[in-house]
């Protein structure tokens, strides 16, 4: 493998855990990381070296989520009581962590989240990346980055403050 | 000091000035509710790390081979997945490694928990044991010998519903330890896990089996092991 697809296996744990923000429901979220690989596989021509991988392949995910989500809207979706249960244990690695109340409380909370704060907030707390680093991959100016995460931070810590979880 | 609420979320994640910070914190510690806040604004990125921890998923394997077909699924020998292994072998997620499972996806891959070291196991694409030391160790070696010069040793020895050999072995300069069952090909691994405490620490045969091959070796026996004699005598009988 080259440097490009080695970058690419590294980064699959953090691929899946963004897209286990976007798509809580763990079938859901392993399509989206399996369109994303193979969406960045076929278009690697326009990574540029020297980049940031992570970044380049969020984006990708991202707009994924984005097309997808516009196309569940307009099929709607039937949510059966199955879904509802590995909606709640995504997969088997998380029920080993034994659901702890305070991490599936906050999980909860961030998927509540409208679409472009959860954006902010899991880019930026969950994946680390900067302001600056995030607001490309979102494709919005810093100022509407920074807006979407105080937003997102207030609503987060009213939430959690409510059911006890944060002070 | 009246603080507003992106100065806060800017500190906490690291985006603000040098000598903004430096005011911050200085006021922070003659004002108490300015402090709470800060602790609150820690706290929630802490909790939202915490909510989503990285981990490694058994289909990332697939994802991987993926990858390393540049995009097309075929059957091709697989190299530079050691990343991935490393994570997956990990001590703290001591994961099963299923030979089924594994066997499509590790195409003659040096596995070990120390993939840069150079220690290992090499296993073939068909999941059988090409790692020559170790064969030798599960043709010959009984488990009252103890280990060889490089710590490797077998623990038990018993028989599948198939009537198939299966031994478990250990590898301590490895750091890796494992089920192997007997085909007519050679040994064909059906776990292998990390053994999880440091090296250089006394240890017995039988306590650092790691819980996952003990597992596997739960779901594979038919009957009790193998007593002494038993062992010995398949051993002699070249395991059929």
């Amino acid at each position: 493998m080259d440097d490009f697809q080695t970058g690419l296996v590294e980064l699959l744990p953090r691929l899946r855990r963004f897209a286990r923000i976007l798509r809580p429901h763990d079938a859901d979220a392993q399509d989206l990381v399996q369109q994303t690989v193979e969406r960045a596989l076929a278009s690697r021509r326009g990574f540029k070296t020297g980049t940031r991988l992570d970044s380049w392949t969020f984006t990708i995910m991202r707009r994924i989520a984005i097309d997808d989500g516009r196309a569940r809207q307009r099929w709607g979706r039937v949510l059966t009581p199955e879904d509802e249960a590995t909606a709640r244990v995504p997969d088997a690695a998380q029920a080993d962590e034994g659901l702890r109340a305070d991490a599936r409380l906050v999980r909860d909370a961030i998927h509540a989240l409208p679409e472009d704060q959860k954006h902010a907030v899991a880019l930026v707390l969950v994946e680390g990346l900067s302001y600056a680093e995030a607001a490309q991959v979102l494709g919005v100016p810093a100022g509407t980055l920074t807006s979407r995460l105080v937003r997102g931070r207030q609503t987060l810590m009213q939430t959690l403050a409510e059911q006890g979880v944060t002070g | 000091m009246n603080i507003d609420d992106e100065t806060l979320m800017r500190w906490t994640d690291g985006e603000l000035a040098p000598d903004a910070v430096a005011r911050l914190e200085a006021a922070a510690r003659t004002d108490s509710a300015l402090a709470e806040r800060m602790a609150t604004a820690r706290r929630l990125r802490a909790a939202t790390q915490a909510a989503f921890l990285v981990q490694v998923d058994p289909r990332d394997r697939d994802l991987s081979r993926l990858i390393a077909n540049g995009g097309h699924v075929r059957a091709a020998p697989l190299a530079g997945l050691k990343a991935w292994l490393s994570q997956a072998l990990a001590p703290r997620q001591a994961p099963i490694w299923g030979g089924l499972a594994a066997a499509a996806f590790v195409a003659g891959v040096l596995i070990g928990p120390g993939l840069n070291s150079g220690s290992g196991i090499r296993v073939a694409e068909d999941g059988v044991l090409a790692d020559r030391d170790l064969v030798k160790v599960l043709d010959r070696r009984l488990a009252s010998e103890g280990a060889d010069n490089a710590g490797r040793a077998v623990g038990l020895t018993f028989q599948d519903g198939e009537g198939r050999w299966c031994r478990t072995f250990q590898a301590r300069d490895d750091g890796l330890a494992g089920l192997a069952c007997r085909r007519s090909d050679g040994w064909t691994v059906q776990a292998l896990a990390p053994l999880s405490s440091p090296t250089g620490e006394v240890r017995t045969a039988s306590s650092d089996t790691p819980a996952a091959v003990l597992s596997a070796v739960d779901a594979l026996i038919a009957g009790p092991s193998a007593d002494a004699v038993t062992e010995a005598r398949a051993r002699d009988e070249g395991w059929r």
